[in-house]
């Protein structure tokens, strides 16, 4: 079992958390283009996210943005 | 026309809001990024309170479908935002400093355009922008505060556009789920709660820092 934190709730995986940032958001049908993501408080560059690998533990908070201002 | 000089206008100033506040206000400078129905009514708020100086950006033009929530008139359809903003504000508060950046922003001039702002108001209207611009900010302007927004669009559920402090650097408004892409429209009422949201967050970190 491993366990992910995101936006402060703790998320189970029953094998291992996924390999890398881009594998998460890609799980939780999340859009990239429109997300701002920090892992254990270190904001990740969109361009980033497929080399981010994530481990058992880690902290991950997720800003996501809809349209309209 | 009727005329307020610049002691007069401190002076209302001050009368209003205590001379220590005055001073902050006077001496903030904020970064207003995308001037539509956020943008516009950021601006409006914080010029009528004496800030100091707003650094305004947007490359579009006032068009007629803006007219339902942002603060231009009719006669200004076709000028581009950065100057019927400017002169509107200037209405409001002839003292008021601006800086107006006709530009489309990008990761290579946000720095530039934003430099001497303590804090900078996200006011664009597309997601992928939004994302772009807070992204900016955090990863390469260290000392800089966002205040973004995600969510505002229909009516109705006044009370469910909050204003969130997600970090030191990061401060989230709205209800995270109205968006344009869901068919949401945009309407002066609810975008204007969570532009007021947007700069009373302003205000406080001005006045509490």
């Amino acid at each position: 079992m491993a366990v992910l934190k995101i936006n402060g709730e703790d998320k189970i995986f029953e094998n291992s958390v996924p390999s890398t940032l881009k594998n998460l958001l890609e799980l939780l049908k999340v859009d990239q283009t429109t997300v701002v993501a920090e892992v254990n408080g270190q904001i990740i560059p969109r361009g980033n996210f497929q080399n981010t690998v994530l481990r058992d533990g880690h902290k991950i908070e997720l800003i996501r943005f809809v349209g309209g201002g | 026309m009727a005329k307020l000089s610049y002691e007069q206008f401190e002076e209302m100033l001050i009368e209003r809001h205590g001379k220590s506040v005055h001073k902050k206000l006077k001496a903030a400078t904020i970064g207003i990024a995308g001037l539509g129905g956020l943008g516009s009514n950021v601006a409006v708020s914080l010029a009528r309170i004496g800030v100091g100086k707003l650094i305004i950006a947007d490359f579009d033009v006032v068009e007629p479908s803006n007219l339902n929530r942002q603060q231009y008139f009719v006669e200004q359809l076709g000028t581009s935002k950065v100057a019927a903003l400017t002169e509107n504000l200037k209405r409001i508060n002839p003292y008021i400093k601006i800086d107006g950046c006709p530009v489309k922003l990008t990761p290579d001039n946000i720095q530039k355009t934003f430099s001497g702002c303590r804090i900078i108001a996200e006011c664009f209207d597309k997601a992928q922008q939004k994302q772009m611009l807070v992204e900016t900010v955090l990863n390469t302007m260290n000392d800089v505060i966002i205040v973004a927004v995600s969510g505002l669009g229909g009516y109705g559920r006044s009370n469910e556009i909050n204003t969130r402090k997600i970090s030191d650097r990061l401060i989230l408004i709205g209800d995270s789920n109205s968006g344009i892409e869901a068919g949401f429209s945009l309407m002066a009422p609810r975008v204007a709660i969570a532009a007021g949201h947007q700069a009373n967050a302003i205000v406080e970190l001005i006045i509490e820092s």
